[in-house]
């Protein structure tokens, strides 16, 4: 990691470019955004549509981490986003109280499947500190048990995919069933109040846009300080060659599973603040399928990067909604084609056309040869990973 | 010359004796007539009654017809008297055709027409509640007597069921006219069912021996009702005899449910193994990552609907605005049944061009990237699943089922479907089939050389691009193989795949990944304790409760068996996964990244 040098081209400069543009986003969305919205200048739509943006971001950011950092393609992310939110969608519902269709203490979902009284796991979490400390707890504890379990036995490669697509799979059969008393099919709806406040009003959705934002901010600047830590190198040599890694000394499962876990609970955070702004969460939202999602969004926006996962994530989203209507028959085969192509031609996603039209930029700026050599070597193009 | 009259007689006096009885008026019809015309009421019973147990198709319709008023007693000019059935459409007069009960013929009147009648001018046949009496009996053991074994079969057991004591002589009669073992077992425990009812101790405790003997499964709660009776009656003889009579048919059914357990098991094995093995080629020896693999099985079941539809009546497939006309053959009966047999091909080839398309076009940039494999191949599977749902639409659609694939087989009271038994003889089939190919092949042998050591095998000449493609085809029309049956066992819809990709794969990783060996172990393994816990884990569930905390919660889910069990074998899968991590049978390298 040397210092970029000054005499780059400015694309070339992706560190400096890179945080500007970060920042300037940062500011527009935490601050001029909401202000926009509380003008009537955005509506209120856009506002829980970009919302929805920034909790897939959060998500992707979880995929990246794994995948484009350690190299660990993990086709369960969708289920601790889901966790995440069930953890969070049960304070949610504990605080509709009577205001239900049934007007009873409990769940309308629970007075339908013939409950009187809640049942004891319900309890606690009337309590919001509980419901957040659950949002953590339970997505933390499955990937560690599953983490400690994986890594131990070195699965590794595609047979920790499949493994994690497994445990996905199994965990939304089960969400699927009333026996589980969290909401079956349905899941969780409906939600009228969250911390005392109404959660259709305005500013209540504006005040949860700005955590997202926050949120996501707090989440890249901490991986962009973990990636140039001690620890951050060793995770991408794991990525790069894991043997390596473990015959000079390091005990790679022990990384691997604190950058899973990690990455459980961001998607968890990601989950707990998609539910209130979407309104919904149920188990279709923690099908194989939808990781499988993440994961086309973070390999479209570039993985490896940080900037890559957010661009996808929004992107990709931003198609779907304008295409979901426009073309509702086609659109899965505009997204299958959209993988299909980036996985050939485009490895390094969206974030890496700059770079690729850099040679060009030089000529035009009329580089000489020497400073074309040197842009060639430079540190930055080598940091590409390794394709695995 | 003469000699040839003579034969010619002959041939004639034959010829008239065999048309003769069936010009005769046919016996129950003539009852019928006798039983209108009679003019005593106890002359008509007795004549109905004799049509008890007896096969004729005209009685349950007249009887009927007799019941709903429909049956008159038309007098000719000349006095005779002759019982008519009006039937048919009323034309604007609201008159009906006449039709003779004696011998379903048309009247015709002197003019020559057909006689026309109005059923308000005439009296109908009257009935007593008697005589409605009788008639019900004769129906209700109509069936009995039916040429239709599954027919005879169900009234059997319907009358058994009620424990109707009126019917017990016409089941009795029946016993020794029976030829069907299945039919006649089922007469003796209707008989022991009726008699359970019986007043008379000794007939009591001899129904109690004979379903015994039969261990009758449908007896079970007669017989907890008798043991009750016995019990507050203090009949002890009666309560033990029953008490054995139990034991006996709850031995009897563990037995049986042990047995379709395993069944189940098999079966289920076998449609793991036929949904994973193109897989074993795909992802075992290529490497390749094919998520599109469900597609591929889909792709078989729709052409195994195609089919069909030629067979029968075309069909018209819409695709982005342009209809593709398909016309059919317009085949019917035993020649239609066939199109099951011509699907089996033509699903493996079309699956197997569809395999070799994707292989061209996108996997063959891949194979030193796995993971890419998967993400590209997922992308295939939407674009494929979408394809599908424009050409077929997002409902399942209808593949029927041909003759010899419905039904069951019973075997002393295990039900096996005929179509599970075609599957666990088709996986059989194609393990045998693919071992073939892959060891006495030289396709086979350059497959296995390609897929051990690419770059190798390319070093001395053998054409791995070719033989990749070929490869890859092969597995997607195993794949394809296993749609066209899996059309005869679930339901066919876009996302059919769906439902197998995420087994197939566990049946691959669990087997060792490249040992084909390893994969019928496991599918085996995998389908039957996946049914184990499906039959079994109802009666285990009470004893989940010693669970701290969470004991109640986990009762509760065990009830769902289903998902339950299928979670418990995924979990048992990872932990499998902890003391063999690369399967059952691993190849060995000495590479050390494999």
């Amino acid at each position: 990691m040397s210092s970029p040098s000054p005499r780059l081209s400015f694309w070339s400069n992706r560190k400096n470019f890179e945080l500007w543009l970060v920042g300037g986003a940062a500011v527009f969305l935490i601050f001029v955004f909401p202000l926009f919205n509380k003008l009537g200048w955005v509506s209120n739509f856009t506002i829980s549509l970009w919302g929805k943006y920034l909790c897939y971001a959060l998500l992707a950011m979880s995929v990246d981490l794994l995948w484009g950092y350690t190299g660990l393609l993990s086709l369960g992310q969708a289920l601790f986003f889901a966790l995440g939110g069930y953890m969070h969608g049960m304070y949610l519902m504990r605080m509709i109280g009577e205001r239900g269709q049934y007007h009873k203490p409990i769940p309308d979902f629970l007075v339908f499947l013939g409950w009187e009284k809640l049942p004891s796991f319900w309890e606690p979490f009337a309590s919001f500190p509980f419901s957040l400390t659950m949002v953590f707890l339970l997505p933390g504890l499955i990937a560690y048990v599953f983490g400690v379990l994986a890594f131990r036995s070195r699965i590794r490669g595609v047979y920790f995919s499949i493994l994690t697509q497994a445990l996905t799979y199994a965990a939304s059969i089960m969400f699927f069933r009333n026996n589980l008393l969290l909401g079956g099919n349905n899941g969780f709806t409906d939600f009228k109040l969250i911390l005392g406040y109404d959660l259709q009003a305005a500013v209540t959705q504006r005040a949860l846009f700005v955590a997202s934002a926050v949120a996501l901010l707090l989440v890249y600047g901490f991986c962009r300080w973990l990636k140039q830590t001690k620890f951050g190198l060793v995770q991408q040599a794991i990525r790069d060659g894991e043997n390596r890694v473990l015959f000079s000394g390091y005990a790679t499962a022990h990384y691997k599973l604190f950058v899973f876990v990690l990455a459980a609970l961001i998607a968890a955070v990601g989950g707990a603040l998609y539910v209130p702004q979407v309104g919904i969460i149920n188990p279709s939202e923690m099908q194989a399928d939808k990781s499988l999602e993440a994961v086309v969004w973070v390999a479209v926006g570039g993985r490896g990067t940080l900037l890559g996962p957010i661009v996808g994530a929004i992107g990709v989203n931003a198609l779907k909604s304008w295409a979901v209507r426009a073309f509702p028959d086609l659109w899965y085969i505009v997204l299958g084609g959209l993988f299909i192509l980036v996985v050939l031609f485009l490895p390094g996603g969206l974030v890496s056309i700059p770079k690729r039209f850099e040679p060009l930029w030089q000529r035009i700026r009329g580089m000489d040869t020497q400073k074309e050599a040197e842009a060639i070597v430079s540190p930055e193009l080598k940091s590409e990973p390794r394709r695995t | 010359m003469t000699r040839l009259v003579r034969q010619f007689l002959e041939l004639a006096v034959l010829l008239f004796l065999a048309v003769a009885p069936a010009a005769a008026v046919d016996a129950p019809r003539q009852t019928i007539v006798d039983a209108i015309l009679s003019s005593d009421d106890g002359h008509k019973r007795e004549l109905i009654s004799s049509l008890m147990g007896q096969a004729d198709d005209s009685i349950a319709g007249l009887l009927v017809a007799w019941r709903k008023d429909e049956l008159f007693i038309f007098t000719t000019p000349d006095g005779a008297k002759i019982p008519v059935h009006l039937t048919g459409a009323k034309d604007a007069a609201g008159a009906q055709e006449a039709v003779r009960v004696l011998d379903d013929g048309a009247v015709t009147r002197s003019d020559g027409k057909l006689l026309r009648l109005v059923a308000g001018d005439l009296i109908a046949v009257e009935h007593t509640t008697a005589i409605r009496r009788a008639m019900k009996l004769v129906l209700d053991l109509i069936d009995l007597a039916a040429a239709d074994p599954a027919k005879r079969l169900q009234a059997v057991q319907t009358i058994g069921l009620s424990q109707d004591a009126s019917k017990l002589p016409a089941l009795q009669a029946r016993i020794p006219k029976e030829g069907d073992p299945h039919i006649q077992r089922a007469l003796k425990e209707a008989v022991a069912l009726i008699q359970l009812k019986d007043t008379n101790n000794g007939v009591k405790i001899a129904a109690l021996t004979q379903l015994k003997e039969l261990h009758s499964l449908a007896s079970t709660d007669f017989l907890h009702r008798t043991i009750k009776e016995a019990e507050t009656a203090k009949n002890n003889e009666v309560l033990k005899a029953a008490r054995a009579a139990l034991y006996a048919v709850e031995q009897h059914r563990s037995v049986v449910d042990l047995f379709g357990t395993l069944f189940r098991g098999i079966s289920l094995g076998s449609i793991l193994l036929v949904a994973a093995l193109g897989l074993a080629i795909t992802f075992g020896l290529m490497r390749v990552i094919n998520m599109a693999h469900g597609e591929m099985i889909a792709v078989g079941a729709y052409t195994t609907y195609l089919v069909q539809n030629i067979f029968g009546a075309g069909i018209t497939i819409p695709f982005f605005g342009l209809s593709l006309p398909l016309p059919g053959m317009n085949l019917t009966g035993a020649a239609y049944q066939w199109y099951f047999i011509a699907a089996i091909p033509l699903s493996f080839v079309a699956a197997a061009l569809v395999g070799i398309v994707l292989e061209r076009t996108v996997i063959r940039f891949l194979y030193r990237r796995p993971l890419e494999s998967l993400l590209a191949t997922w992308g295939v599977s939407l674009v494929l699943q979408q394809c599908l749902r424009l050409m077929f639409g997002a409902n399942n659609v209808q593949v029927s089922s041909p003759v010899y694939l419905s039904g069951n087989w019973l075997v002393n009271d295990v039900i096996l479907g005929w179509n599970r038994v075609f599957v666990i003889g088709f996986a059989i089939l194609i393990v045998f089939g693919m071992w073939l190919v892959l060891s006495k092949t030289p396709l086979g042998l350059l497959i296995r050389a390609s897929m051990q050591n690419r770059t190798m095998a390319s070093c001395i000449g053998v054409r791995t691009e070719r033989v990749n493609m070929l490869t890859f085809g092969l597995g997607s029309g195993l794949a394809g193989l296993a749609g066209a049956f899996l059309s005869q066992i679930g339901n066919v819809g876009p996302s059919l795949g769906q439902g197998y990709i995420i087994d197939s794969f566990m049946v691959v990783v669990v087997g060792g990944v490249g040992s084909i060996g390893g994969t019928i172990i496991s599918a085996f393994s995998i389908g039957g304790i996946d049914q184990v816990l499906q039959q079994y884990l109802p009666d285990w569930a009470p004893g989940l409760a010693w669970v701290p905390g969470i004991g109640t919660f986990l009762q509760n889910l065990a009830q769902d068996a289903a998902v339950f069990g299928k979670i418990l074998v995924l979990a048992g899968i990872i932990l499998f996964l902890q003391w063999r991590p690369s399967g059952l049978f691993s190849t060995r390298s000495r590479n050390l990244d494999e």
